[in-house]
């Protein structure tokens, strides 16, 4: 039996205490990612939205914020982890029936239902589709959008995530496009950076709404391109990755200045990052 | 008018009496030749001879460490649990009027979202008795901030010195006048009739403009002003400004402990340091030296006014008595009111 099974419930209630988590299922999609569904003891944290993040943790080794990936109502929450640092890399040796501590869920996602009739173009490089699959589950689910496209670039075949639910997401009406980096031996898809795949659409700019999730590097290339699809300011939504440790608009880690990213975003309209220099 | 006059050499009852009725007593003591804020057991120990202790007595509301969980990694599971908040009472004696100021600047951060009962039950247990300043140094700037050695801001209990050396007390809040009664015995009715010693009053420093600062800093064009890499780039990033600053609150959290137990603490932490805003990936949003220093610069003057319409400066100079490169906050506030 594993160390980290069975926990004790936690009593008072602090912002600093997180809760516990059963892990229902852990999967290993990629070499870097962590697929896992939890099981809260506290059913309060179910209520999330896409876009939200939770303080994910194991005592001993520390806190890091990760999105979450699961729709909304769906009774669990799924995180997908890349092992990049202490804590992520204790994470990925966790498995089935053993505990996840979680805070949260924090920050503002998206407003889903104020995108509805809209058309929307997902933009997602890397593990950034992680939280995109949430939004694309929660706007399938709700229904009533126009035209949706997701583009999604990975570094190559082996790094795609979720390759086995685009079909169902195609069945929905979803135009998934995907792209990797660099050619590859039985790769019949598109070739190149996320971006390539941007001039070729058929955009009407008046109705529709990027949503953009990549790491930083992404953010500029992408926002050039739908710049130049006559996509405005206003109708681009981003959220930013920050460094975080409380989640509670204290410690300052996320602050950019008079912004703490963990309250106020991590999800953003581009237009509210104009004056706001070190966001991207 | 005064409530009250306290006789120098009864210090020693006053902290008999506080720590008799079982609070924590803290004050200005000399410890590796300088004043500091420390836990005192007798009035032998305090020193009347500082013009500011070297630590702010933010130390005691807000811990430079504190236990926030406890863990146990054991055969039958993890189990973690919260810390029981029951700070004691405890009196901060000798406090100035520069950093009392900075109280309210703390609880703004701490409860203007979620509260942080952390801070604000250690803030609501402690009773801030001031001395008004009757000596200072070329680094004081509190009336170029807006304050004076006579602000009562922050202050529970305010002391004047009298010129035999005696002191008049004001109580400024109801916790004051419940403190003055309850340690009644320490004080004295009436004075000798001796004048007030005359205050130290910093001069306030041509050229800098605080409404001019926050209204350059409000204009995103501020970045790109090659002042910023041009007078912040001597800073060495050690970060000693934050740690003695009355307002800077950020903090990290760790866990530490063995391989069966251990704690999950709240650590001070500074944005002055490059791993504050470092991403596990590598990229790092504020990358260079003089971005954190206009980080910490913008906070005071921009970000605590604006979004907490508190004070991020209290102009108590700690950070340019620290300094080891003796980059003085004030040339830059000269630099930005222009």
């Amino acid at each position: 039996m594993s160390l980290y099974a069975n926990p004790t419930k936690s009593s008072p209630p602090s912002p600093y205490l997180p809760s516990a988590c059963r892990i229902e299922e852990a999967l290993r999609p990629t070499a870097k990612e962590k697929f896992f569904r939890l099981a809260p003891h506290d059913p309060h944290i179910l209520n999330y939205s896409p876009g939200q993040f939770f303080m994910v943790g194991l005592p001993g080794y520390g806190e890091a914020p990760i999105s979450i990936t699961s729709g909304p109502d769906e009774g669990c929450i799924e995180l997908c982890i890349r092992a990049v640092g202490n804590v992520t890399n204790a994470i990925h040796r966790l498995e089935k029936g053993d505990t996840l501590w979680v805070r949260g869920p924090f920050g503002r996602g998206f407003d889903v239902e104020g995108m509805a009739g809209k058309d929307l173009v997902f933009v997602a490089g890397g593990i950034g589709i992680a939280p995109m699959r949430s939004l694309v589950k929660a706007v399938i689910k709700r229904g009533g959008f126009g035209r949706l496209t997701l583009l999604y670039g990975a570094k190559g075949p082996e790094e795609i995530l979720y390759g086995d639910e685009f079909e169902g997401w195609r069945a929905k009406g979803v135009d998934v496009r995907i792209t990797i980096d660099r050619p590859s031996p039985g790769w019949k898809g598109y070739v190149g950076v996320v971006t390539t795949l941007i001039p070729p659409l058929d955009i009407d700019e008046g109705r529709t709404l990027a949503v953009v999730l990549g790491p930083p590097v992404l953010y500029k290339f992408v926002i050039w391109g739908l710049r130049h699809k006559g996509i405005k300011d206003d109708d681009m939504l981003l959220s930013l990755e920050r460094r975080m440790k409380c989640g509670l608009g204290k410690c300052g880690h996320c602050q950019i200045n008079c912004v703490y990213v963990c309250q106020e975003g991590p999800v953003f309209r581009l237009s509210e990052l104009k004056g706001l220099p070190e966001a991207i | 008018m005064a409530d009250k006059f306290l006789k120098r050499e009864n210090l020693g009852r006053l902290i008999d009496s506080v720590r008799n009725g079982g609070a924590r007593f803290v004050a200005p003591a000399i410890d590796a030749r300088q004043a500091v804020y420390r836990a005192i057991s007798g009035a032998d120990e305090v020193t009347w001879d500082y013009i500011l202790p070297r630590n702010s007595f933010k130390d005691y509301l807000f811990p430079q460490t504190e236990v926030v969980a406890e863990y146990s990694i054991g055969e039958g599971g993890v189990e973690i649990r919260g810390r029981e908040l029951s700070p004691k009472d405890t009196v901060v004696f000798g406090s100035r009027p520069c950093e009392a100021a900075s109280l309210a600047s703390l609880r703004s951060v701490f409860t203007w979202d979620s509260v942080d009962e952390f801070y604000t039950a250690r803030e609501d247990k402690t009773t801030v008795v001031t001395v008004a300043c009757t000596n200072g140094d070329e680094a004081c700037f509190c009336t170029t901030v807006g304050l004076s050695p006579e602000s009562v801001a922050g202050s529970d209990v305010m002391l004047r010195e009298t010129a035999d050396g005696d002191f008049s007390v004001t109580a400024i809040t109801g916790r004051g006048r419940g403190f003055l009664s309850a340690h009644s015995a320490a004080f004295e009715d009436s004075g000798s009739g001796s004048a007030q010693k005359p205050l130290f009053v910093p001069e306030k420093i041509e050229g800098v403009d605080i409404s001019r600062i926050k209204e350059r800093l409000a204009r995103k064009e501020h970045y790109d002003d090659p002042v910023w890499a041009g007078l912040t780039r001597k800073c060495i990033g050690c970060g000693a400004c934050t740690f003695v600053c009355p307002t800077c609150h950020c903090f990290d959290i760790i866990d530490e402990g063995t391989a069966f137990e251990g704690e999950r603490r709240k650590n001070w932490d500074a944005c002055q340091f490059d791993s504050f805003t470092l991403h596990a990936s590598g990229h790092n949003p504020r990358d260079a030296q003089f971005k954190r220093w206009r980080n910490r610069f913008m906070c005071k003057f921009n970000f605590y006014p604006n979004k907490f319409n508190s004070r991020g400066c209290v102009g108590c100079g700690r950070c340019i008595r620290v300094c080891p490169v003796r980059l003085d906050i004030t040339e830059v506030m000269e630099e930005m009111s222009r």
